[in-house]
């Protein structure tokens, strides 16, 4: 299973002299599940962009287990790096469903048997099962973003990264894209978001990186990220917490980035906060 | 009502147009119109073609081109772009001349199988003059003039605002196109399209690309006509202009009088009288 | 005024069936109205259809009758409609006419294209930029600007042409956080003022925030409608593919689970 390293990433757009990365440390290990939120603007596409080669590093390297992605081809990267892009219609260009998930896994060098295999799992996975021969523009675009998904998650990428996979999507979308990702970590796969949806980060990931001005300036779980004592930070990106957690701040709950969470610490709740011990008696807070 | 009239409840002074529209060049060359700075432009490239000899196109260099451009401050400028653009055309232009002038007799150097001629010289000479005479007109009216202002001074006198918006937006198109074409590019190699192969494969690698770039150009060419209808471009006739670029009855007769001169200059060329 | 759609129904052209079917709706002054519904349940198409671009700029079919104060408006050219609805699109970038170098220009544009006298033009637009509180952008060129920027130049370019209804089409759809609270805000801002709104969206906070009443779309049919505070509450949401809004959920969860309560709602305000 594979692991990512960045080191110092920086990187500087020519066009415009903008150092869009400053200097970046990460290391995410094989079966993480990560969000990567900040701001329009805070580096999070140009970060994703290094996993599988699209962008080069002007200094500072991009590891894919512990070899140097300079010298790997985008090409070669896709084997490892499966990236889905934000807009569906910038990529699907196939007749049918079916050949839009081929695609991928093809250019790859996956055998017949593994092609069929991982297109079938991928339109399960993204319910659309018994689309095979659809036009991909007869589907809506709730949909066709879903099938931007399972275009990727056909290639059994060990590394999963999608941007903004939520941006766009009805309800069902939306369940059906943390059903894919849990599929995907399941099998101890890596899968790193990009995500403006608050809520979507805080159930669905177990880490939070916080980009500003190219710099990660938060790295943890959840209830630290979304924890009080980080707000003022959070502020600064101009992000705001999941609104469980602001009430959870309110209600004195401590850190309560889920509402399950939120619902769990009201639930063992005996008293006011005063220095008693939680589920010491059974009260009912009607 | 919705919007507007609820909120302008007291009574404001009225505010004008924010003061960088319309605002005025620095020089009094740049506050001429458009349409004159075109005429002139126009006139003295054609008149450099139409008068015979060196010594007329020069005058008209450096009465046409030198001196406007001198008090509008671009002469460096204009040299500089002037001659960067002309250089190729100029160059192979007077080298063609100079060695291959058809009938020439007096030899200035022999190199090797070729001759510079004399008649050659002076022939690459002249054209040489009138390559500089229409590459420095023409850049400066650019350097001048925005050519949105020559828009809007042509719409004020009549015409349609859509050839207007049509050529600009047209312009526009091919960087957006571009962009759309690099985005795609990117998602069909993150999923494995192979760009960096051979010839064959790069050529196959075009099909990926192509669908998504066109249809995706066709449906933004659509929301932008929505977005245009809703704000009443449909509407025949002609429209409300913010501002546009002064005249003057001075400026109108100039122009008048630069046309009238080139047509004169034109039939006493064909007549024979300039040689 | 009141926007009147009397069992409208709509077929793009080309399509080999229709995306809106029965709709009986009414916009009133002063009143915003949320539609709501899963994705290709005809928001955009219900959208379209109110503001006259459907059929008259894409063509296709419509059934049933349209009014404007009960004025039939089946032969009114588009720009004529465009000065008593405006409509706004999902993306900030392709609303820009790409012919104003800055805002003020862009916002001008469409009392320019009605060869409305100058002064008024001028005033309008100064009202408009006020009403968005962009007034300061007004010298900027609009294909600089942020997302969320761009679409208050949008909505300040419908605004200044007067529209007696506004329609918004998911106006924060392509939008950042902080561009989504800047529309919303603005959007907001312009409800309490009184302003006619028709705004589709996915968001349903963002609904429960501004709308009077809310209209929820299921396969192009009205499926539900009220006051926005009991759709919104309606178990039956989640059925017709419609996102709970977050305080929604906290409270079911919460209620759920036997917490919750007085607390939990003073702590929602």
């Amino acid at each position: 299973m594979t692991e990512l390293g960045v080191e110092q990433l920086a990187h500087v757009y020519p066009e415009g002299d903008v150092r869009a990365l400053d200097g970046v440390d990460l290391h995410i290990a094989a079966g993480e599940r990560v969000a990567l939120i900040g701001q329009n603007g805070s580096g999070k596409t140009t970060l994703v962009r290094h996993l599988n080669g699209l962008l080069r590093p002007t200094s500072g390297r991009v590891l894919i287990d512990d070899t140097d992605a300079a010298r790997l081809t985008v090409a070669q990267l896709a084997t490892r790096v499966g990236l889905v892009f934000q807009d569906p219609d910038r990529q699907i260009f196939a007749g049918s469903v079916r050949a839009e998930v081929e695609f991928g896994p093809r250019n790859i060098g996956r055998s017949a048997g593994e092609l069929r295999n991982a297109v079938e799992v991928a339109l399960e996975a993204t319910g659309l099962a018994g689309e095979e021969r659809t036009n991909p523009y007869d589907l809506g675009g709730s949909r066709r973003k879903l099938l931007a998904l399972a275009s990727v998650l056909a290639m059994r990428t060990p590394v999963l990264v999608l941007d903004e996979p939520t941006t766009g999507q009805d309800a069902r979308g939306v369940e059906r894209v943390r059903s894919a990702v849990d599929a995907v970590t399941d099998e101890g796969r890596t899968v790193i978001a990009i995500s403006h949806d608050m809520r979507f980060v805080a159930e669905a990931f177990d880490r939070v990186v916080v980009l500003r001005d190219g710099r990660v300036v938060l790295d943890g779980p959840p209830d630290v990220v979304f924890g009080p004592a980080a707000w003022e930070v959070l502020a600064s990106t101009y992000l705001e917490p999941p609104l469980a957690a602001v009430v959870g701040e309110r209600l004195g709950a401590g850190s309560t980035p889920t509402d399950a969470s939120l619902v769990a610490a009201l639930g063992s709740w005996s008293a006011p906060p005063e220095g008693d011990d939680p589920g010491d008696e059974d009260h009912q807070h009607a | 009502m919705a919007g507007g009239d609820r909120l302008s409840d007291e009574a404001r002074p009225a505010r004008g147009i924010p003061p960088s529209l319309g605002r005025p060049g620095p020089t009094a060359y740049h506050r001429l119109n458009p349409l004159t700075k075109a005429t002139l432009a126009t006139v003295t490239a054609v008149g450099a073609v139409v008068l015979g000899g060196v010594v007329g196109p020069v005058g008209l260099v450096v009465v046409a081109v030198l001196l406007p451009a001198a008090i509008a401050g671009v002469l460096p400028q204009l040299v500089r772009t002037g001659l960067l653009l002309s250089l190729p055309i100029a160059i192979s232009a007077f080298v063609v001349n100079l060695f291959f002038y058809p009938g020439a007799e007096t030899v200035l150097l022999r190199i090797g199988p070729i001759t510079a001629t004399a008649e050659g010289l002076a022939f690459a000479i002249e054209i040489l003059v009138r390559i500089l005479a229409i590459s420095g007109a023409v850049t400066l009216f650019y350097l001048t003039t925005r050519p949105s202002d020559l828009v809007v001074d042509l719409e004020r006198r009549g015409v349609s605002p859509r050839i207007g918006f049509v050529t600009n937006a047209s312009v526009q198109t091919v960087p957006a196109m571009v962009d759309r074409a690099q985005q795609i590019t990117a998602a069909q190699r993150a999923r494995g399209l192979d760009t960096e192969g051979s010839v064959w494969r790069r050529i196959r690698g075009v099909v990926p690309i192509v669908g998504p770039v066109i249809l995706g150009s066709i449906a933004e060419v659509e929301e932008r006509t929505m977005a245009l209808e809703a704000r009443g471009f449909t509407r025949p006739g002609r429209r409300t202009l913010l501002w546009s670029p002064s005249d003057s009855r001075t400026q109108a007769i100039a122009r008048w009088a630069l046309v009238i001169g080139l047509a004169a200059t034109i039939v006493a060329r064909i007549a024979g009288f300039l040689g | 005024m009141t926007v009147s759609l009397r069992s409208v129904g709509y077929r793009y052209a080309g399509a080999s069936r229709p995306s809106l079917l029965d709709i009986d709706l009414d916009l009133r002054d002063g009143e915003v109205v949320g539609v709501a519904g899963a994705s290709e349940s005809g928001k955009t198409t219900l959208a379209l259809v109110v503001s006259g671009i459907a059929p008259r700029t894409i063509g296709g079919q419509i059934r049933g009758k349209i009014l404007l104060d009960q004025a039939d408006v089946d032969d009114w050219p588009m720009h004529r409609l465009s000065e008593r609805i405006g409509i706004g699109f999902q993306n900030p970038a392709t609303q820009l006419s790409q012919v104003a170098g800055t805002v003020f220009e862009e916002v001008a544009f469409g009392p320019m294209n009605l060869a409305i006298p100058r002064d008024e033009v001028i005033d309008r637009t100064w009202h408009a930029l006020e009403a968005l509180a962009i007034d300061a952008l007004s010298e900027r060129d609009p294909r600089h600007l942020s997302g969320g920027q761009q679409q208050l130049v949008a909505v300040a370019g419908l605004l200044a042409m007067r529209p007696e209804h506004l329609v918004l089409d998911e106006p924060t759809a392509q939008l950042d956080p902080a561009g989504t609270r800047l529309v919303a805000d603005a959007i907001a801002a312009l409800a309490a003022d009184g302003v006619s709104i028709l705004v589709t969206e996915q968001k349903t906070d963002l609904l429960a925030r501004i709308a009077t009443s809310v209209v929820i779309l299921e396969a192009g049919r009205i499926a539900m409608r009220g006051r926005t505070g009991d759709v919104l509450d309606d178990p039956r949401l989640e059925e017709l593919g419609v996102a709970e809004t977050s305080a929604g959920r906290l409270r079911r969860l919460a209620s759920a689970a036997g917490v919750g309560g007085a607390r939990l709602e003073a702590a929602l305000r």
